[in-house]
């Protein structure tokens, strides 16, 4: 035990201050930094030019002949968005209005066209840029919804309330089985949050996360080993040191290292987020932090953790079998292949979490960190579900850590071409392992 | 009760015995020597002896017991192809090495500084391995080997590679260690150093065990065949002298191969009859000589 703690520190202490460790922590910190203030930056760089004053984009509208629409709009836009106001202007004319949007004054103008054979008149938006932003498209298109209407069933005697009912898209609600035949109060804990935009992100940050710490701890640990077999220090080192403890302690010294790198990366995404500037863009993504579910969290690190565990004892097993450097990119080809199917396979599977794909790979144990992770996040998993992979992923863990172990015992002492299976099972036998 | 005893110890692999009943024992401060060509079973009998892998019979006793996770903190190792991390300071990877044995850290970087003084090159300290000669590294692995002042010193090949200086440098230190009472297994192909330091040998030969015993009983056991005659004139007649088996002229005499320890007088007698003699020498076998005939003998 003792020993193991030696071991880990060692791995860690020497890692922790390589160079590539620190500049590649460096780089992701500095891809986080970006990422948190791309909306702002968006939203400064899309704003400066009309909006230096920061009030709200002014748009012209013509009245023309449609004064009827046109009031009405003026109306309802304000309350659909504060982002757009709209200036009145009483006919068409075209080059005071050009001038207008040249000097600035207005960004764009809306006209009215009347149209053949159509009751509503066709909308024309006229700016610099041939281009309309998306965000005052769909504030126009709601806000002209109801004038449309009314202008369509003009003929028919509806009442304004028939109208607005109309209008109103079908609201589609949705309730869990599960909710009302065990009552699970958890899984009802579970979905409450999953509808917060801010859990997409938190589940894709976890995936993403899980993928490549993963991936860069597991390659240091086999390269690790593999560097330690080839320099011949293992000799040394499995006479001085159990292979249990050293294989443990190489793989908590790593997972060590790799948790630093997350909180690093975590704490600058917290300090960035709580820029002033920052807050004010997340609030207008309607991103709520506190909207997080603590289960999923909590979660997200148990199955980190376990699930860090089960491919790292590979990678260390893997690692010893290879003698060079050079062979351990193609050993380590399969561990790498699974990984990346639980990346993807979460990945894909973010617009449909309760899909049955979801459902039995969040019971393989090399799928479920990232699958659970989805499907409590966005989807609805219940309780018992959960703590069933969890105890199947641990199961795993002991398993593959107790055949890791056996194949490291045995791969540390053989040297020469990379062992096959059949070998390798002919000197665990004949080293008694 | 010696400090290290193997007794009858068999290693067989899927298809090959690898070391076949092999007893050896090596006292407290002794230097015992594990000699055989390539493949003769050193280093297996060596990885044993260090709890790397089980014998398939026979056992290993240490200290009057048999092996136990403690034994680690008492036994030390310098394999034969050494190595260290080659990116970690000298410093690091050693202390690092000598607590894995049990040491605390202030007592490993005490010893440490203490051998790297001891070869005069304290400098080292803050060294990385890799900004090391290949004769220096492997002094480092000696450093490694010795740091945590084990009573079981396990050393293969521990002078290959280094240059003449340094081989007596670190002969000096063997010595040294063996005085203070370490017990050495030790494995060499060059006889000269065995001849020098050990008292006991075994000679391994594929596998089995062909040659064991004390260096002085073992000899004794080898008749001394050469014979070195130094005359100032020619000697005529050294044919005929019954268990001559070869006579070969040299510089300034001969040398001549006897087949019976009687012989010898005779060419004396013969020489001094015919010219001046300024050298005889009834010539012990050397170890190379023991060894080459030892492994010989058991491929015919």
């Amino acid at each position: 035990m003792n020993n193991m703690w030696t071991v880990i520190r060692f791995t860690f202490m020497n890692k922790v201050r390589t160079k590539s460790f620190v500049v590649s922590t460096l780089i992701f910190a500095l891809l986080i930094t970006i990422g948190i203030n791309i909306p702002f930056l968006i939203q400064l760089f899309s704003g400066d030019s009309n909006d230096a004053d920061g009030g709200p984009v002014r748009i012209g509208l013509v009245y023309g002949e449609q004064t009827e629409i046109a009031e009405e709009l003026n109306s309802t836009l304000g309350n659909i968005t504060p982002d757009y106001e709209l200036v009145k202007y009483e006919a068409l004319d075209e080059n005071a209005l050009n001038q207008d949007v040249a000097e600035g004054v207005i960004d764009g103008y809306l006209r009215f066209e009347a149209q053949e054979g159509s009751s509503f008149p066709a909308v024309i938006y006229s700016s610099e840029e041939e281009y309309i932003e998306p965000q005052l498209q769909a504030a126009l298109q709601a806000a002209l919804q109801g004038p449309k209407t009314r202008s369509v069933v003009n003929d028919l005697t509806l009442t304004d309330e028939q109208i607005n009912e109309i209008n109103t898209p079908v609201q589609i609600s949705t309730n869990s089985v599960a909710d009302q035949t065990d009552g699970g109060s958890e899984a009802d804990g579970l979905m409450k949050a999953a509808d917060e935009p801010i859990n997409f992100i938190i589940v894709y940050a976890l995936v993403i996360l899980f993928f490549v710490t993963l991936m860069s701890t597991g390659n240091m640990i086999a390269s690790e080993v593999t560097t330690e077999k080839s320099s011949r220090i293992m000799e040394i080192l499995i006479t001085s040191v159990s292979p249990l403890s050293q294989m443990f302690g190489k793989v908590i010294g790593m997972f060590l290292l790799g948790l630093t790198q997350i909180a690093s990366f975590v704490i600058v995404a917290v300090i960035n987020l709580m820029l002033p500037h920052n807050v004010d863009t997340m609030a207008k993504l309607d991103l709520d932090f506190s909207a997080v579910d603590p289960m999923l969290l909590i979660f997200g690190l148990l199955f980190y953790i376990f699930g860090y565990f089960l491919y790292a004892v590979l990678f260390a097993a893997v690692g010893s079998i290879v003698s060079r450097t050079e062979d351990l990119g193609q050993a380590i080809m399969p561990i790498t292949m699974l990984s990346l199917a639980a990346f993807y396979i979460a990945i894909f599977s973010l617009g449909a979490p309760n899909s049955t794909l979801m459902k039995v790979s969040s019971f393989i144990p090399f799928f479920s960190p990232t699958s659970v992770i989805v499907r409590m996040g966005l989807g609805n998993a219940p309780m018992w579900e959960i703590l069933v992979s969890l105890g199947i992923l641990l199961v795993a863990i002991l398993v593959f850590g107790w055949l890791s172990a056996k194949i490291y015992r045995t791969g540390v002492l053989m040297y020469g071409k990379r062992p096959s299976f059949k070998e390798l099972r002919k000197a665990m036998k004949a080293y008694k392992i | 009760m010696q400090r290290l005893q193997l007794e009858d110890v068999v290693k067989i692999y899927a298809d090959k015995t690898a070391v076949n009943q092999i007893s050896l024992g090596v006292d407290e401060g002794e230097i015992y020597g594990l000699l055989g060509a390539n493949g003769a079973g050193k280093t297996t009998t060596m990885r044993m002896v260090l709890g790397l892998i089980y014998p398939d019979e026979g056992k290993i006793i240490y200290n009057g017991k048999p092996y136990s996770k403690e034994l680690r903190q008492i036994m030390g190792y310098l394999p034969e192809e050494r190595g260290l991390y080659p990116k970690v300071k000298v410093s690091d990877q050693i202390s690092y090495l000598a607590q894995l044995r049990g040491m605390s850290a202030k007592d490993a970087d005490k010893s440490l500084r203490y051998w790297l003084e001891r070869f005069e090159v304290p400098e080292y300290y803050n060294k990385k391995i890799e900004e090391l000669s290949k004769g220096n590294q492997q002094k480092m692995g000696f450093i490694a080997a010795v740091v945590h002042r084990p009573q079981i010193l396990i050393l293969d090949e521990a002078f290959s590679g280094l240059d003449p200086v340094n081989v007596e440098l670190l002969k000096s230190t063997v010595k040294e260690l063996r005085d203070s009472g370490t017990s050495i297994l030790f494995s060499t192909h060059r006889m000269e150093h065995v001849e020098e330091l050990c008292k006991n040998i075994t000679i391994l030969h594929r596998s089995n065990t062909v040659v064991q015993g004390s260096l002085k009983e073992i000899k004794s056991r080898y008749p001394r065949e050469d014979v070195t005659l130094g005359t100032s004139g020619e000697v005529n007649g050294l044919e005929q002298i019954a268990g001559v088996s070869k006579v070969d002229r040299l510089e300034d005499g001969y040398l001549i191969r006897i087949e019976a320890a009687s012989a010898a007088q005779q060419i004396l007698q013969l020489a001094m009859a015919q010219s001046t003699v300024h050298r005889f020498e009834v010539k012990e076998p050397t170890l190379n000589q023991i060894f080459i005939k030892a492994v010989g003998e058991s491929n015919e």
